[in-house]
């Protein structure tokens, strides 16, 4: 065992070397990054300036897009509909997760549960498109979700729920909700597994009911998993496309337009590379935006 | 040692962010050349596809089994050749042409509306095979509609692209369906139309199924034909080639849209509508769920054959008794990109289609549509009674009224997906009035073409 | 702990009916594709004669073989790389501490929360003047920068709980750097890199948006990219599609249920760390 001032010294002395062989083990990592997310995402900001069709001349616009952006109701519209299916891919399965979780918190070691963490992430392990292909077939005129409808009495509440302007944008969120909800249940469980039960003893010997103990115990304990599950599901909604592009291509009219499919129909089918780059900076600084307070808040409280 | 951790990475990051963005100072496409071949077609002596082995890179669409049947039959008599074929829904090819073309150039391609693809230089210009085959001999009516101007005009100016046949369309109706309602002829004006439709509804059949959901706006259909009943179709046109000052916002167009209105509200549609893509209507029709579709002759040899005997075809008809008819009418285009390999031998498969014999047969029995090719040209017979057969007689009276039409979705490659699909989505939930809705088409469509 | 029975009872239902909320589907398909083809089957009837062909009909249509190729292609082109890039660079960050890591790192960090619809438009023209577009290095070459934040994370995240002592330790045998690395810190990191591998491999599969803008032959896509073209393509006759999708489905549930408590543990970690 080296005497510690010898060992800080040996240290200090090594650092030139070690500076240079430091960058050297991340410089394929940083090679990478930098040629397929920096170099696009900087090329993204400056196209965002430009008018060009993506095969002619390009004109130089300054913030003309934006502008559109921002007074283009259609466009707006799509980050609009993007915050609300931050309901559904984010609050539903969140709260949900929450109750689920809290209820089956004593059972959570039971063999049930160990299925149940089987089949509750099947979700997240098959591709989005399969899980919009599934759904749109649920919830099609004649699938699964009229028929139960009618099974109960509800006849007259059926319809092409991806089909009218006022289900569609919902019913693409219960697919995102669907997706989400078994990952954030078994994030919260984990999360409540590791709060000590001695806790929830006492509670219960002060009189508590399970509301007073969940909203005094597990709530407080869980703060650094829901917030991981809020930004987890919040990302999803916001950079949605998968599930959309399959189950609504955006329609009916524009009415489950999203900020994803918006840009790629503008960037490859539409042809405005500009436009399309300007809602894609937004859409980063969006994400940015609602992504980094959740994590300040629920990161920072918890050290 | 405070400063050191500071400056250092703040140092480190200007000059990584310096890096990146020097590469990435020149404007955007500028180094893409534009060589000129818009400016006019080489002479071309003999295009063939040789005798060494060709493989024809080939974009086809999803669902027409026409494009490949003559591909099967072409690579019989010419077993040098092969066709290597992506089949796309027609929704997805007009997404993709243009960086399809430019990009991974296909010799043979299902073209969407052609005047942007023309403007960027995608397409080959087809006048030197034209000379050549002698297409230019055909009625000009025909090639018409592929004809770019330089000034971006279509309807004149080399050709840019050809079809395989030329389609069109109508209403397509169940026999027996019709029997129930006493229908026993098909309907002399709109108000007769109009009848029918009332009686289908009042006797609880589902009047119309027409495709309309996802991408699709396939209630385009019944509103071009009601703007023809209504109004004059060589204005349609104007409009669809994007003649300067030409409007759809017009008050022939203004009664025709309201008249689809007044249809969706009276529930002649059935009420997913919104959400029926074209497979769902075609297997409700073959299924014998509801009497009329709105749809083109390309569908005349699969319902002789799914529903032999029980099909019949008719022509929108006019508001005033006697009126002349009119119909979409279009080739249905195939076009070579301007980087084709193998153009040559993908102009001599072209010319072939419309000239050959067997190929000819092909375009009547599996397309259902009349083939392209000079008039007096052989045409296989058809057998009375037959869908085909009608559609291809409907086909004489349009040629007689002068009353082909293009199609409304096809005025600017933008404005299907971009304006019609979500303007009519939304009349038909009773989210836009008729007004508002043609107002918002012509808005988008003036800035297409400004672009 | 205490536990009510009534509780208990309560939390075993909600449970039971949470499963089934997300297994129905699944069973939807699968019954949607035993129906003739070409058919419109209505909800979840059981075919009165299933047609268990519709799964030949489908491998053979959406040529299944040359697809799963395809996709395995594109994983042993990324998740190798990613996973030595990403540890290279997290022992570096996390423990060689090189001058700069801090915002070196930091950069990598911001990465995380980059939707990849941000940078597609310009990825775009950058392959194709690579000229690689049409092929699958046009997903490989991306997908792996897409990936080093989080994996550069997730390594660094490992290395910086590793004691400075272990490798003063190994110094003092001798080891250079590189030894130090790949003999010591590498075999420790095997726990972190496996749950890593399994994470980069699923997102791999399941990567759709740079399949369906970079690469238009299906055959040369990832699995869920082939899936949408499938949609394309048959879209048009549903119990076909559906036996397609379950087909498609099949290779990443079976590697789902083999490693399942692996997965379980990496997905749930990952979103943390994430």
């Amino acid at each position: 065992m080296p005497e510690p001032i010898t060992g800080r010294r040996a240290r200090r002395a090594r650092r030139p070397r070690a500076a240079w062989l430091g960058w050297l083990f991340a410089a394929p990592a940083v090679v990478m990054y930098a040629a397929f997310v920096l170099r696009p995402l900087t090329l993204t900001v400056q196209y965002s300036f430009y008018d060009w069709n993506g095969i002619g001349a390009s004109k130089w616009v300054g913030l003309d897009n934006y502008r559109r952006l921002f007074t283009d109701s259609e466009l707006f519209a799509t980050i609009v509909h993007a915050f609300e299916l931050i309901v559904f891919f984010s609050f539903v399965p969140v709260l949900l997760g929450l109750f689920v979780a809290a209820t089956i918190r004593g059972i959570a070691t039971s063999r049930l549960a160990t299925v149940a963490r089987t089949v509750l992430f099947l979700p997240q392990v098959i591709p989005l498109v399969a899980a919009g292909i599934m759904w749109s077939w649920l919830l099609s005129s004649t699938g699964l979700a009229n028929e139960l409808l009618s099974a109960v009495g509800l006849g007259r509440l059926t319809r092409a729920w991806l089909g009218e302007f006022g289900t569609a944008l919902p019913a693409v969120g219960i697919i995102g909700a669907w997706v989400l909800v078994g990952l954030c249940t078994l994030l919260l469980l984990a999360g409540m597994s590791k709060i000590d039960p001695a806790l929830y003893e006492a509670a219960r010997l002060d009189g508590a009911g399970p509301v007073r103990e969940f909203f005094s115990i597990t709530l407080p304990s869980l703060r650094q998993e829901i917030g991981v599950s809020v930004t987890v599901t919040v990302i999803a909604a916001l950079a949605s496309f998968d599930i959309v592009y399959i189950a609504t291509q955006g329609g009916p009219g524009n009415s489950t337009m999203v900020p994803g499919l918006e840009i790629y129909y503008l960037a490859f089918s539409e042809r405005e590379i500009g436009m399309a780059s300007a809602l894609a900076v937004a859409l980063v600084i969006l994400v940015l935006a609602c992504v980094l307070p959740v994590q300040r808040l629920t990161r920072d409280g918890s050290r | 040692m405070a400063h050191g951790l500071i400056n250092r990475p703040l140092i480190t990051a200007v000059t990584l962010a310096a890096l990146l963005t020097t590469a990435a100072c020149s404007a955007p496409g500028s180094d893409s050349d534009t060589g000129g071949a818009n400016a006019s077609a080489a002479p071309v002596t003999s295009a063939t596809c040789g005798t060494g082995p060709v493989t024809l890179k080939g974009y086809f669409e999803t669902g027409f089994p026409l494009p490949k049947s003559l591909s099967d039959e072409f690579t019989k008599q010419y077993p040098n050749v092969k066709f290597d074929i992506r089949e796309d829904q027609f929704a997805v090819i007009t997404q993709n042409a243009p960086r399809v073309l430019a990009d991974d150039p296909p010799d043979l391609m299902r073209l969407p509306q052609v005047s942007e693809l023309v403007k960027d230089n995608l397409l080959k210009n087809l006048d030197g095979y034209a000379t050549a085959f002698g297409w230019d001999k055909w009625p000009a009516s025909q090639l018409e509609q592929m004809r770019v101007s330089s000034a971006g005009e279509r309807g004149s100016g080399p050709l840019y692209a050809m079809g395989l046949n030329f389609s069109m369309t109508g209403v397509f109706y169940n026999k027996k369906l019709a029997a129930q309602i006493g229908m026993t002829q098909p309907p002399a004006t709109l108000a007769d139309f109009d009848t029918l439709l009332q009686k289908a509804k009042a006797a609880g059949l589902v009047p119309i199924n027409q495709f309309n959901g996802g991408a699709t706006g396939g209630l385009a259909f019944p509103l071009q034909n009601l703007m023809a009943s209504y109004g004059d179709p060589a204005a349609i046109n104007q409009w669809i080639y994007q003649k300067s000052g030409a409007t759809i916002d017009t008050p022939a167009n203004l009664q025709a849209t309201q008249h689809l209105e007044k249809w969706l509200k009276a529930g002649y549609f059935s009420s997913d509508i919104n959400s029926q893509d074209y497979a769902t209507m075609m297997s409700r029709f073959i299924g014998g769920k509801n009497l009329f579709i709105f749809d083109g002759d390309w569908e005349s040899g699969n319902l002789d054959k799914q529903m032999a005997g029980n099909a019949g075809f008719f022509l929108m008809p006019p508001a005033q008794a006697g009126g002349k008819q009119a119909a979409m009418s279009a080739p249905l285009t195939y076009g070579i990109s301007s980087k084709a390999k193998n153009a040559d031998c993908a102009a001599f498969f072209l010319n072939w289609v419309a000239t050959n014999q067997q190929a000819r047969d092909i375009a009547v029995k599996v397309g259902g549509s009349h083939p392209m090719g000079p008039s007096d040209a052989y045409m296989p017979a058809v057998q009375e009674g037959t869908v085909t057969a009608s559609t291809l007689t409907a086909g004489a009276t349009i040629g007689k009224d002068n009353g082909a039409m293009d199609f409304i979705a096809n005025a600017t490659g933008a404005i299907y997906a971009k304006s019609w699909t979500p303007q009519l989505q939304k009349l038909a939930a009773g989210q836009q009035t008729p007004d508002a809705l043609l107002k918002s088409v012509q808005k988008d469509y003036e800035t297409q073409v400004k672009n | 702990m205490i536990v009510g029975r009534r509780e208990t009872l309560v939390g075993r239902v909600l449970l039971v009916l949470l499963m089934a909320v997300t297994v129905v589907p699944f069973i939807s398909l699968f019954v949607t594709a035993l129906h003739p083809a070409g058919t419109y089957p209505s909800g979840l009837s059981w075919p009165d004669d299933p047609q268990w062909g519709n799964f030949a009909d489908a491998f053979r249509s959406a040529h299944m073989g040359e697809l799963l190729l395809s996709s395995c292609l594109i994983v042993a082109g990324v998740v190798p790389l990613s996973l030595l890039f990403g540890t290279m660079a997290g022992f570096a960050f996390g423990h060689l501490r090189m001058p700069g890591h801090r915002i070196g790192f930091l950069v990598f960090v911001l990465g995380l929360t980059l939707p990849f619809e941000g940078i597609i438009t310009p990825l775009y023209y950058q392959v194709r003047d690579l000229g690689l577009l049409n092929t699958r290095w046009a997903i490989i070459l991306p997908l792996i920068g897409l990936f080093m934040p989080f994996s550069v994370v997730w390594m660094r995240a490992h290395f910086v709980t590793m004691p400075d002592d272990l490798s003063e330790a190994a110094r003092i045998d001798g080891a250079g750097t590189w030894q130090l690395f790949w003999r010591v810190h590498v075999p420790l990191a095997m726990p972190a890199l496996s749950s890593l591998g399994i994470l980069l491999f699923l997102w791999t599969w399941n990567q759709f948006l740079l399949a369906i803008v970079l690469v238009d032959d299906p055959a040369k896509r990832t699995m869920a990219g082939a899936l949408g073209a499938f949609q394309g393509q048959w879209g048009t006759d549903i119990p076909l599609l559906c036996a397609g999708a379950l087909l498609i489905l099949v290779p990443t549930l079976a590697v789902f249920l083999v490693f399942q408590r692996r997965f379980v543990a990496a997905l749930l970690q990952g979103s943390i760390k994430g």
